[in-house]
């Protein structure tokens, strides 16, 4: 049923082998700046600024929360791939005219953007704050997911030998230790190494997952005599809730705090676009095979659902450990790649959130080591509480994403507007974000998640978007900005 | 031009994926192992990836000097000491 013991050394190799990168990276450290810990004092080259992106992207959920969700929704999760891939594209209004910016002025966090954008404006530091404290919530939000899965796939795994809250305490000991020591340089070493890990074992995976239904046709087959409504075409409400999940992912995944902080810390702007051009087909690579391995799993485990459907992934990989020691040592191998792209992706989210915190709402010096050393300690603090709420899961993995991508989607106009357009003002910036923000959450808090199909974080943004537009519509840029809004702000 | 022309086939790409062509309650075939509109969709995500990889190929990202360091401006593909 499971891989006991073997799963448990299996851990404690991949441990050891994290904790070896912690102290090299460390060993490369330049200086104590806070633009060497959480950017790597901007030198990452396409290869690892490729595997940190894609490794950061492909997550806990996409490992867990996907294969979870195909299970439960059925074919039409196949727009999985088309909102992963979203945001690759969705990236082409942001970083082309990010990263002049960025580096021309130093940026460390994406609120120095914010800061450089309305920084001179009555409202410049609402908005800054407003973005701050909706990106808080996000990545706080994203972590404890990665904290629940971390638990899902230790306990699975290991047949209970490592208890799920012996995972959840135990990983994110083992973040917090390789973060404090290597910053962004350990985070982006140890995401590379994940990010292969990972693409090998779910090839390996799929292969035979496919091979024991018989091939692809007939799995589709007994999905279909199974569940016929798993396999009909969508209602025109699924269709909705298809182009509002392309929507909410791509625009809310560009202003992820840790994608941003990567458009900051590549080597050079060819490196990032030629990173971002590799990125195009890992959805294809990654999310469609995660889609298919839910679907497969389908005829394969019967009666999973709610919460316990996001357990699709460790049940289909303690079958394939129970098949014989060759499948055994495979599937030790997707197990180390499903923790490592939760780990890759936990602890990104942590390194911005704790450079977020200490530079955009506490407002601390950027190029003080005494920086450094607050992230450092809220990266501790943030993490015991985000360890506490995830030892009592009460959400799937996917609801849980929605509800960070919902508050997230209203900072995007005071970034993918304001770089465009340089008319827009704090003022109204801050509003829309307020009346987004409390269209979204007071649906959500209130239950409704979507209306016919589309979610409310959706809906909130267009309201934002339009208080935003039409509040900034005829004022006249503020003096000494140029036309694209990146002239002679304050600099961080 | 290139670009954006490349993007606005993503974008195309990106809406004929969702199946507004077909009815809820239309029968389904087997399309190479899948329902024939999930294949459809796979195939537009196929041709939107390539496409897309092409517009970030075709992106140029400058890179002006850093704060505190004069000189003439990097542009993307001269690239500084890692």
């Amino acid at each position: 049923m499971s891989f006991g013991p073997l799963g448990v050394l299996a851990l404690c190799v991949y441990v050891v082998a994290m904790v070896l990168v912690a102290f090299r990276a460390r060993r490369a450290r330049r200086d104590r700046t806070p633009a060497d810990h959480f950017l790597a004092g901007r030198g990452l080259g396409v290869f690892v600024l490729f595997l940190t992106l894609y490794a950061t992207a492909y997550s806990g959920n996409s490992l867990l929360g996907y294969p979870g969700e195909a299970y439960r929704r059925g074919f039409s999760w196949v727009m999985s791939t088309g909102f992963m891939m979203s945001i690759v594209v969705v990236f082409h209004l942001l970083a082309p005219k990010l990263r002049p910016i960025a580096i021309q002025h130093a940026f460390l966090t994406p609120g120095d953007w914010l800061r450089h954008r309305f920084g001179r404006e009555r409202h410049g530091r609402g908005v800054l704050v407003a973005c701050a404290a909706l990106m808080t919530w996000a990545l706080a939000n994203f972590l404890l997911a990665q904290l629940t899965a971390m638990g899902h796939v230790t306990h699975a795994v290991t047949g209970g030998i490592a208890p799920f809250w012996a995972g959840v305490i135990g990983l994110a000991g083992l973040i917090l230790f390789y973060e404090t020591l290597g910053g962004m340089r350990a985070v982006a070493w140890t995401d590379a190494a994940q990010g292969l890990m990972m693409l090998v074992g779910l090839a390996a995976l799929l292969v035979w997952l496919l091979a024991e239904a018989g091939g692809l046709e007939a799995t589709s087959r007994a999905v279909a005599s199974l569940r016929p409504e798993a396999v009909s075409v969508p209602d025109f409400r699924e269709k909705a809730n298809w182009l509002s999940t392309i929507a909410l992912l791509g625009l809310a995944s560009v202003v992820y705090p840790q994608a941003i902080q990567r458009i900051y810390a590549a080597r050079s702007g060819r490196d990032l676009a030629r990173a971002f051009a590799a990125m195009s087909f890992m959805p294809l690579a990654t999310t469609t095979v995660v889609f298919l391995i839910g679907i497969a799993a389908i005829p394969r485990l019967v009666g999973l659902g709610g919460v316990e459907a996001d357990t699709v992934m460790p049940r289909i990989l303690a079958h394939w450990a129970a098949e014989g020691p060759g499948s055994s040592a495979l599937a030790i191998l997707v197990f180390l790649g499903a923790l490592a792209a939760i780990m890759s992706t936990a602890d990104s989210v942590l390194l911005s959130l704790s450079s977020i915190v200490a530079v955009d709402l506490l407002d601390r010096p950027r190029e003080r080591p005494e920086t450094t050393r607050l992230g450092k300690r809220l990266a501790v603090g943030v993490m015991l509480g985000a360890v506490v709420l995830a030892l009592a899961p009460r959400l799937t993995l996917w609801r849980l994403i929605e509800l960070k991508m919902e508050l997230l989607i209203q900072c995007v106009p005071a970034f993918l507007i304001a770089i465009h357009w340089s008319r827009l003002r704090a003022g109204p910036t801050l509003l829309g974000i307020g009346l987004g923000t409390l269209l979204a959450g007071g649906a959500a808090l209130a239950g409704m998640d979507r209306i016919e199909g589309v979610h409310v974080g959706v809906i909130g943004l267009a309201l934002n978007t339009l208080v935003a537009v039409g509040g900034s519509w005829g004022a006249a840029p503020p003096a000494g900005q140029g036309p694209s809004g990146e002239g002679s702000r304050r600099s961080p | 031009m290139t670009r954006r022309l490349l993007l606005l086939g993503v974008v195309l790409l990106f809406a004929a994926s969702i199946p507004w062509y077909r009815e809820p309650e239309a029968p389904v075939a087997i399309w190479l192992g899948l329902p024939d509109w999930v294949t459809v969709a796979l195939g537009c995500y196929g041709a939107a990836a390539v496409l897309n990889a092409l517009a970030w190929l075709a992106t140029e990202v400058r890179d002006p000097d850093p704060p505190g360091e004069p000189g003439a401006a990097r542009r993307s593909g001269d690239e500084g000491p890692s």
